[in-house]
């Protein structure tokens, strides 16, 4: 008997530190977003009451809203699927031995061991029109001949600003990728080379079935840390101008923290996440169905 | 057979080097090149900085730049606090996240699926949303302004990656020897820990990585929880340099490059290791 | 076999539990080993009615902002003389970038973990929700006595002051002599002059912005300040309301974004910081420019870091902001605050934190605090010793005398200052100004 339940109990033993600290870090925080969002909120953060979503209505009534979802949808998918077939192939010819492998693989992880507002102010550094590096470098070596203006509209800023989330996620994927690749058996490739498979169908066949499983974990969490991602955008623009550069993340601590709105700042929070477990849920049910299907 | 085949493959694999090579090479460029930017700049004078001839060197070297932060700024104070809080946390995401990762890929219970959900549900709202929330909570442990609070912060993040990439790990290793070693007469624990754990080095390694790295480029928590200077990491501490009137480029980057040189160091080191762990691997498989 | 498992797990439970005690101490070990003073006490919130002493002395906890490279140090300077003059009192300064004050601030008081003492640019959101305690509670008469009168009125909320000045700063026109002279105009006086003026340096020489503008989140404000004051309008009428859409304001925000759309102006204002406009001034790419009194000192440290000959500095000078239709020209004036929070503070206490702020405004210490970052003194006394000391402040001091302000003492101040930034923004991106700010007016004034 006592067995029996030892034997039940035991796979929760194993997760529970897991659990208590996720429980107690993690979700006690999350319970206080859901309580602000559906409070009123004074400037200074005092809870006034539930307000019947008022917080939400406002949100979602404000024409800003809309743009910067849009914003957030854009960045996110440039960001992961750019980052993710980049750092894909990063890792495959990374995974190639070649003299001075170990160097060039220490140099891409330079971006990743940088602290994002760090990167990102380099970045703007870089790209400025009046004292950049960029213009300096390029018309030093001939290739402009005036100062160039890199930004020239919100959209282009934007655009520098995923280039930036580029830079700093493909290292997070090649990583991943590189991990799941040396674990792959050579005795499989060895095989395939006997059976006249070419590279391509190695790739295909071999490769990327067996990579699929480390793959997928960097896609969903890149999902949801690029969604959230707020340092490279609020270093770079804050959102300006007028929110054209704005992502749900940045826009929220500008209510929160700006405007002192932190109830609709916890309202947009609560929107995001929803979308965001819509979005992770469909695409885990789907890939862990087929999980299961292969234990 | 493989000799006859032998001539034409190396003319194509010479290209293929070449080729390889100059992809390598190029990556390792647009990669470098910030940094690049960032040391000139950090050796430049402000003057200098926004002259209007620019220039990619600096004219004179003011290495003094470099020296002077450490005066500036107790550096070698917060580089030992972000050690302390990078090192403490993947210790604490490990030991909670290893244990997890094994009973989701060795064992079935009810509410797997659940918990593997719960585990990235909880990583949906940004830190930067939960912060009068985890405040709160460190009051409640009074862990406010303490390198422990963030420890366990940094290790509660970190845990949906480590469980998601180690049960991923876990898994694409066959379960055979370790059932060898129970009938043996090892218990799980022991199996995980002798047979299991050496097989999944490269994973683990990765995953130590990743949790090092996060937590040692945190920087929203950590500024709102430290309020003691001594007691601030790297990210929060330069932050002395971005004043009210002027932002000293010079003094930023210097101590930037400063703070991604431990982590490389760190990360060669253990690259090393990542391919041995492997090695062993390969010949158990 | 089964019980042994949940023995060992049980151990790696322990295990962990044990790193993390290690943990704890090791933290605590590095505050204590960390600086001579003891480490802050973080008051519990809801025990704060009772004094919470460290053995028997006062504790005061201070978050003051860091204006520059020598604010940190100053402040731990002055933490280290005042606990060595007073004891009975265990004073502790935690210094916050600008960039994070607010961040840091809003998280604690939604910890309801005020500081004591607060040293930041706003007020009116933490009186609104009754945090703060009136001026006059916790500072004594002579010290108070010493402040401009003029600058306690801008922290006046129903007749009561409810935040005390630390130090200010003024606006003023800076111009580089020698571009002017080479493009063979005079000094502006005059928005018609101003616009002349830009002309003609763009003729000179088209790789010099004439004119800079800061319209981001990080300043924006201040732009319409100084287009809106100098064309007599402002933010409010004489009774305080709102009247962010009069025609002197709309006239004023489009002669702006006009500066900007006839290409006279630095390339990208909605994302170009003062920091940007006073570097470029600095490197002689920018001819005019609104900015700090602190820019004189700035620019002198950067030449005196790299050792630049004088004939390759820049020669320039600075005048008051151009005006438009015969108004007078306004400096603007930016004026930070200490406040009190209401933590259910014992007689003690507010003695203590009288202490305090005596010992602040000492005249001596406090002008060595004013002139560390080239700031300027809101106390008379004050100034006479920073004119004194510092010939080059003398004008400022005058002037800084007769600057308008913000409106900061008003409840919606926090929604018209973002709200005017994103008007500025739009009307960059195309947008009409008046129907920006008209809907802007309805928004804030209902």
């Amino acid at each position: 008997m006592n067995k029996k339940i030892l034997r039940r109990a035991e796979p929760y033993l194993w997760i529970a530190p897991s659990v208590i600290l996720m429980a107690i870090f993690i979700v006690t925080p999350i319970l206080k977003v859901f309580q602000m969002a559906g409070n009123k909120v004074s400037r200074t953060g005092q809870l006034r009451g539930f307000n019947n979503f008022e917080n939400f209505a406002t949100v979602l009534k404000n024409p800003t809203f809309g743009l910067v979802l849009k914003n957030t949808i854009v960045w996110t998918i440039a960001v992961v699927v750019l980052s993710t077939v980049l750092g894909f192939v990063l890792a495959l010819i990374l995974n190639n031995k070649f003299r001075g492998r170990k160097i060039a693989r220490a140099i891409v992880v330079f971006p990743w061991a940088t602290t994002l507002v760090i990167q990102a102010s380099a970045w703007n550094f870089i790209i400025n029109t009046d004292y950049g590096t960029l213009n300096t470098l390029l018309m030093k070596l001939g290739i402009l001949s005036a100062p160039m203006n890199w930004t020239p509209t919100p959209e282009a800023y934007f655009a520098w600003e995923i280039a930036c989330g580029i830079f700093v996620t493909v290292p997070f994927v090649t990583f991943c990728v590189l991990s799941g690749l040396q674990s792959i058996d050579t005795t499989y490739y060895e095989a395939a080379t006997v059976d006249g498979a070419n590279y391509w169908q190695k790739l295909f066949k071999i490769t990327l079935p067996l990579v699929k499983s480390s793959l997928t974990v960097s896609t969903v969490l890149n999902i949801i840390y690029v969604f959230n991602s707020f340092p490279i955008i609020w270093t770079m623009t804050k959102g300006d101008p007028a929110n054209h550069t704005d992502t749900l993340v940045t826009y929220l601590y500008k209510l929160a923290f700006y405007n002192g709105r932190q109830g609709e700042a916890a309202a947009v929070s609560v929107i995001g996440f929803i979308i965001l477990l819509i979005c992770a849920s469909t695409y885990m049910i789907y890939t862990l169905r087929k999980g299961d299907d292969e234990l | 057979m493989n000799q006859t085949l032998k001539k034409p493959v190396s003319i194509q694999k010479v290209i293929l080097r070449l080729l390889l090579y100059f992809v390598v090479l190029d990556v390792c460029i647009i990669t470098l090149y910030p940094y690049f930017a960032m040391f000139t700049t950090a050796l430049k004078s402000r003057v200098e900085i926004f002259s209007s001839n620019g220039t990619i060197l600096p004219v004179t070297a003011l290495w003094s730049n470099f020296i002077e932060i450490w005066s500036r700024a107790p550096m070698g104070r917060y580089m030992l606090n972000s050690f302390l809080i990078a090192g403490g946390s993947t210790i604490i995401a490990m030991l909670c996240g290893i244990p997890a990762a094994y009973a989701l890929a060795r064992m079935k219970f009810k509410g797997q699926t659940a918990f593997l959900g719960f585990v990235i549900v909880s990583q949906m709202f940004a830190p930067v949303v939960l912060l009068i929330g985890i405040y709160q909570v460190m009051q409640a442990l009074g862990l406010t302004d303490s390198i422990v609070g963030l420890i366990f912060i940094n290790a509660a993040f970190n845990q949906a990656f480590t469980i998601w990439l180690l049960r991923g790990t876990f898994m694409g290793i066959s379960a055979e020897m370790e059932q060898a070693a129970t009938i043996d007469g090892c218990n799980r624990l022991q199996s995980m820990l002798k047979v299991l754990l050496p097989v999944a080095a490269p994973g683990i390694v990765t995953t130590l990585i990743f949790i090092f790295i996060n937590a040692w480029n945190e920087y929203t928590v950590a500024l709102c929880l430290i309020s003691t200077d001594t007691l601030k990491p790297l990210t929060v501490g330069i932050n002395t340099f971005n004043g009210y009137n002027m932002i000293e480029w010079q003094y930023l980057f210097a101590a930037s490059i400063f703070a991604v040189i431990p982590v490389v160091i760190l990360f060669m080191c253990i690259e090393k290791n990542l391919v041995s762990g492997l090695a062993s691997g390969g010949v158990k498989g | 076999m089964k019980k042994a498992l949940a023995l060992l797990l049980a151990l790696v439970m322990a295990l962990a539990l044990v790193a993390c005690g290690g943990g704890n101490n090791a933290g605590k070990n590095n505050n204590q080993g960390g600086s001579a003073t003891p480490p802050p006490q973080t008051d519990e919130p809801d025990k704060n009615d009772e004094p919470a002493p460290s053995g028997d002395k006062i504790d005061i906890n201070v978050i003051a902002a860091e204006y520059g490279q020598n604010t940190k140090q100053w402040w731990a300077d002055f933490q280290n003389e005042f606990n060595a003059a007073n004891e009975n009192i265990n004073l502790v300064v935690e210094v916050v970038s600008w960039n994070d004050i607010y961040t840091v601030v809003n998280t604690r008081l939604g910890g309801n973990a005020a500081p004591d003492i607060l040293n930041i640019d706003v007020f009116a959101d933490y009186q609104a929700d009754g945090l703060l305690l009136p001026a006059q509670d916790y500072v004594s008469e002579e010290t108070y006595a010493k402040l401009y009168p003029a600058f306690l009125d801008q922290s006046v909320v129903d007749g009561t002051v409810w935040a005390i000045p630390d130090l200010a700063s003024a606006r003023a026109m800076y111009y580089n002599v020698d571009i002017l002279e080479a493009a063979g105009v005079e000094v502006p006086t005059t928005w018609d002059e101003l616009k002349a003026a830009c002309e003609a340096i763009k003729a000179y020489d088209s790789s010099i912005y004439p004119w800079g503008i800061d319209m981001t989140t990080d300043e924006g404000q201040a732009a319409f300040a100084y287009y809106v004051w100098n064309n007599g309008g402002d933010f409010t009428d004489a009774d305080g309301n709102w009247t962010l859409n009069s025609d002197a304001n709309v006239e004023a925000i489009e002669y702006a974004i006009g500066l900007v759309n006839d290409g006279y102006t630095n390339s990208d204002p909605a994302n170009e910081t003062r920091y940007n406009l006073q570097d470029l001034f600095g490197a002689g790419k920018l001819a005019m420019v609104i900015g700090p009194n602190s820019i004189p000192t700035y620019i002198a440290d950067n030449y005196a870091k790299a050792n630049t000959p004088e004939a390759e500095q820049i020669n320039f000078a600075f005048t008051s902001i151009p005006t438009n239709g015969g108004n007078p020209s306004v400096s603007a004036g930016v004026m930070d605050r200490f406040m009190c929070f209401d933590n259910g503070h014992s007689d003690e206490k507010i003695e203590a934190i009288k202490t305090f702020f005596d010992f602040f405004y000492d005249d001596a210490r406090y002008s060595e605090w004013v002139l560390m970052e080239g700031f300027l003194p809101a106390t008379s006394a004050g100034g006479e010793i920073v004119a004194k000391e510092d010939p080059s402040m003398a004008p400022w001091v005058d002037i800084v005398g007769s600057c308008k302000f913000y409106p900061t003492a008003k409840a919606e101040w926090a929604d018209v200052k973002q709200g005017v930034i994103d008007v500025e923004q739009q009307a960059l991106l195309g947008g009409d100004v008046r129907e920006l700010l008209d809907s802007l007016q309805s928004r804030i004034a209902g």
